[in-house]
């Protein structure tokens, strides 16, 4: 899960990097008693949980006198299509000079990556490809809890020694945080020092239980009440209703889809242990998604019983078509239920998918 | 067969949950099959001296290898105590571990792995369905009616994805030397680069499906790591990106991992690419009209 931008300043800043003096608000007159702090010049940044915000308008420049209106005109804006609720008021820095640092997961080394380069502030992607040499990349020990010292010389370079210190501690919040991306873009110098100028965090979601927060705010309402059932959903938009065991597979069924010219509404894997009661779930979910014209159930697998699914998928009692694929223990009894119900059972998935195709067209 | 044969004894951690026991169950019901040692021991902590199937359970990884000639495992713990179970069999000396548990957080895994490799020991997943050998030994929960024996070797990221292609080759006739289920996390022990280690010095493999989806770039590297005739199937291509497509490492993310441009990759590479796994089977036999 990806945080605010204030949550990630607000962890980075405990964890004694510099960054801007900021205040969060979450209505224009909230904004008067913070004038004489954020000085003459400020910026407003709209805090909504999508990317490409500043292009987007969600990002407006302001001063003492017009502050209170830009505040209201950024709170009246919707951003990619969601509501400004929250400002972050910040203070202006005089830049000097522009630097880049992350921490990610390299899955290749199955170790912490870290990156830094003294061209900041443009798209790291684009001095990937143009200047992979700018780029100084050091891979860390998982083991260890710091960096060693040679490691931050080779990282920093000739750039001043100051960054080392903030390089060691964005490692340790990204050890103690369990994110997976820990980014500082730009990371700036100032005539008063060094300032991260923006900030970046992303949790693991398989640690935010014990990062203490209880809502995964990357995942949509739908989204997350299939988690409470413990599926995997993501909503699509197309016409065909997905269900299936593993996510392989249940991908591998979206792909299949797309390659019969259909349109996928969503992704939903059921997890191991298909029992009726969470097929019915499952089915109903889907059901309830208005584009829904007809349902396609791919599962597969030696220790699914095909009974268990085929009264799962009954209780349902969608009013949209079913189309069922499966292949397991109980088979006969699976199909014999199914059929006698009128609901079609078709042996592999190329079938189920070209004919839910045909169906939703 | 590559990780395990007939004579290699298997320990459960785990042993007395619902799936621990359940598996137990179906690894020896194969290991008799096969006539196989199976699963010779189990742990849980504070549960020692029960049986679970009539399999010893222990307290310790320790006291189980002390009674008992065992060399791999298969981890079944929930995924707050999965890594110490990884660390735990790797000290004890342990040489594979098959780590079947999701939602591992990933720091956990990282210092896990780095730590069983500091021990020289290898780990299969986390997030994983394990490896069969067919007619040897299966460790992990793969559904051993599906497989048939002969010489073509699978890696995949997924689970039941793998069993729909295992499915189409065994009713195509195409037997497999060994079935790997590598893991859906974004850092996982064996990589696809390290299983076609396995296979190349395996005289058993002639060939090899790669089963891949979205989300770094794993799948590229294993093919450019080896000499062996691949066959390859990568998920995903419908997947939008910056959304978890199920497995924790199945995102597209910053514009990389993403299927098409893995795909173009691999033909580049001289790898056929499959569009849907019903091709696969049709694909290997090209593959061995060619190179075998």
């Amino acid at each position: 899960m990806k945080l605010r931008e204030y949550e990630a300043k607000n962890v980075i800043k405990e964890a004694g990097i510099p960054v801007p003096a900021g205040f969060l608000i979450k209505s224009a007159e909230e904004l008067t008693p913070h004038l004489g702090a954020l000085g003459d010049a400020f910026v407003l940044k709209a805090q909504v949980d999508v990317g490409g915000r500043g292009k987007a308008g969600g990002i407006l420049m302001a001063g003492k006198e017009d502050g209170i209106k830009t505040a209201k005109e950024l709170f009246s804006r919707q951003i990619k299509g969601l509501p400004v609720k929250e400002i972050l008021a910040e203070q202006r820095l005089d830049i000097q000079h522009e630097y880049y640092l992350s921490i990610t997961v390299d899955r290749s080394n199955k170790q912490p990556l870290i990156l830094f380069t003294e061209a900041g502030g443009v798209d790291i992607e684009i001095t990937a490809k143009e200047h992979p040499e700018a780029i100084h990349r050091v891979i860390a020990n998982p083991l260890m809890r710091d960096i060693p010292p040679f490691m931050i010389r080779e990282l920093v370079g000739t750039a001043p020694k100051e960054i080392g210190q903030i390089i060691s501690k964005l490692y340790r919040v990204f050890l103690e945080k369990d994110a997976l991306l820990a980014e500082i873009n730009p990371l700036v110098t100032t005539p008063e020092g060094v300032y991260a100028a923006d900030a970046k965090l992303i949790v693991d979601d398989n640690a935010l239980g014990r990062q203490g927060f209880f809502i995964n705010r990357d995942l949509t309402e739908r989204e997350r009440e299939a988690e409470k059932h413990g599926f995997s959903y993501v909503e699509l938009n197309g016409a065909i209703g997905v269900i299936g065991n593993g996510a392989g597979l249940t991908m591998s069924t979206l792909d299949l889809i797309e390659f019969y010219g259909g349109k996928a509404a969503n992704f939903l894997d059921v997890g191991g242990g298909a029992e009726s009661e969470r097929v019915m779930h499952a089915v109903r979910l889907v059901g309830s998604v208005p584009s829904v014209k007809v349902i396609v159930v791919n599962l597969l697998g030696g220790i699914t019983k095909c009974d268990e699914v085929a009264k799962g998928i009954i209780a349902a009692a969608i009013p949209q078509k079913v189309i069922v694929r499966l292949a397991g223990t109980n088979e006969a009894e699976g199909r014999a239920m199914l059929t006698e119900k009128g609901y079609e059972m078709l042996d592999t998935m190329d079938l189920v998918v070209k004919k839910a195709v045909a169906v939703a067209v | 067969m590559i990780y395990g044969d007939k004579k290699t004894g298997v320990l459960v951690q785990g042993a007395t949950g619902k799936q621990g026991e359940f598996h137990i169950g179906l690894m020896n019901a194969y290991a008799k099959q096969v006539g196989g040692r199976g699963v010779v021991a189990g742990v849980t902590p504070g549960k020692g001296g029960r049986e679970v199937h009539g399999v010893p359970v222990y307290n310790t990884v320790k006291e189980a290898m002390r009674d008992n000639d065992i060399s791999a495992s298969v981890i079944f713990v929930p995924a707050a105590a999965a890594a110490d179970s990884i660390m735990e069999e790797a000290n004890a000396g342990i040489q594979t571990i098959v780590a079947i548990t999701e939602h591992i957080p990933v720091h956990d895994s990282m210092k896990a792995i780095a730590y069983a490799k500091m021990e020289g020991c290898s780990v299969i997943g986390p997030n994983c369905p394990g490896l069969l050998s067919p007619g040897e030994v299966k460790m992990g929960i793969m559904p051993a009616g599906l497989f048939l024996p002969g010489n073509v070797g699978v890696i995949s990221r997924s689970g039941t994805l793998t069993y729909e292609v295992v499915d189409e080759l065994t009713r195509a006739g195409i037997g497999q030397s060994t079935v790997v289920g590598i893991g859906g996390d974004p850092v996982i022990g064996q990589t696809f680069v390290d299983v076609l280690e396995r296979f190349g010095n395996d005289p058993q493999t002639k060939a090899v499906v790669l089963i891949g989806e979205v989300g770094g770039n794993l799948e590229e590297e294993g093919a450019k790591s080896t000499d062996l005739p691949l066959v390859s199937y990568i998920a995903g291509i419908s997947a939008p990106p910056d959304k978890r497509m199920g497995h924790a490492g199945a995102i597209v993310e910053g514009g990389e991992g993403d299927a098409r441009s893995k795909i173009a990759r691999l033909k580049k590479m001289g790898v056929p690419v499959a569009s849907r796994p019903s091709e696969i089977p049709e694909m290997v036999r090209e593959l061995f009209k060619g190179h075998c």
